[in-house]
C-alpha cells in the first residue's frame, strides 16, 4: 500500500483508515495496532512540523513482514534527521523536569522492533518493522 | 474522533483517539478544569506524545496549586505507553479492570 499524504495534521484521520483496511486485509493482529499508529504518527507528525523546507507530500508505504508490517515515511526535498539521533529522554526526571517535546521519537525508537534510516539526494527515508504476535 | 467533557462530580471524561489533531482542543479544555482533577480514559482508545504532553502540562499545572490529577480507568495499553514514557512515575494511575 502506498499513499501520498499532504503535510497537515488533519491527515492523521486518513492514515488511520488505511492502516484500518491494510490490518484487515493482511490479517495482523491487533495487538501490535496501537504501537503501529503511535509510530507512523509520531514520524509524520515530525516531518510536517520541523522539515518545514519543502511543501511536497509524504510518502506512506505499508508491507506485510511476517506476521507483522513493515511502514517506510519518505519526505522529499528536506534535510538529514535520523529519528535514532534525536536527543534521549530522561523519563526518570521528577515532574519539574519533564518537558513534553522530544517524546515522540524516544517511543517509536524504544517501541519497534528494527528500524532503518536512510538519506539520498534531499530525500530522507525512515523504515520501520513491528513484529506481529 | 475525539470527546472530552466534565461530568456534575468534576470527573473529566475522554474518549477515542487524542493524537497531535485533537491535542489543543484537548489542552484548551484541560485549561479550564479546577484544580484537583480526575480524568476517567474508559473510552479512551489511543493516545500519541502529544496527548502525553497535554496530560503532562495539566499536571503540572494542577500540582503547581499543591493539588493532584488522577488517571482512573486506564486500559493496559495505555498504561504501557504511560511506562515507556515514565508517566508511570509522575501520576496516580489507576488500571481498568481487565
Amino acid at each position: 500500500m502506498n499513499r501520498k499524504l499532504s503535510r497537515s495534521f488533519d491527515e492523521l484521520k486518513e492514515i488511520v483508515a488505511l492502516t484500518d483496511v491494510f490490518f484487515k486485509e493482511h490479517k495482523i493482529n491487533a495487538d501490535v495496532r496501537h504501537t503501529v499508529d503511535l509510530c507512523i504518527e509520531e514520524l509524520f507528525v515530525n516531518m510536517v512540523t520541523y522539515d518545514t523546507e519543502t511543501d511536497a507530500d509524504i510518502l506512506l508505504e505499508m508491507t506485510p513482514h511476517g506476521k507483522g508490517i513493515q511502514v517506510s515515511l519518505t519526505d522529499f526535498g528536506v534535510h538529514r534527521f535520523d529519528p535514532r539521533d534525536a536527543p534521549a529522554v530522561d523519563i526518570n526526571a521528577p515532574l519539574d523536569e519533564r518537558t513534553p517535546g522530544g517524546l515522540g521519537l524516544y517511543l517509536v525508537v524504544k517501541m519497534v522492533d528494527s528500524i532503518h534510516y536512510e538519506y539520498q539526494d534531499k530525500t530522507s527515508k525512515i523504515t520501520f518493522v513491528v513484529n506481529g504476535k | 474522533m475525539f470527546n472530552i467533557a466534565i461530568n456534575d462530580e468534576g470527573v473529566v471524561a475522554v474518549e477515542g483517539r487524542l493524537d497531535a489533531a485533537q491535542a489543543p482542543r484537548a489542552q484548551e479544555f484541560l485549561d479550564q478544569v479546577p484544580d484537583q482533577c480526575t480524568i476517567d480514559m474508559a473510552a479512551l482508545e489511543y493516545i500519541s506524545s502529544a496527548g502525553l504532553g497535554v496530560l503532562l502540562r495539566t499536571h503540572k499545572r494542577i500540582m503547581s496549586g499543591g493539588q493532584s490529577l488522577r488517571l482512573i480507568n486506564v486500559s493496559k495499553h495505555i498504561n504501557d505507553i504511560f511506562s515507556y514514557s515514565g508517566f508511570d512515575r509522575l501520576f496516580e494511575i489507576e488500571l481498568a479492570d481487565s
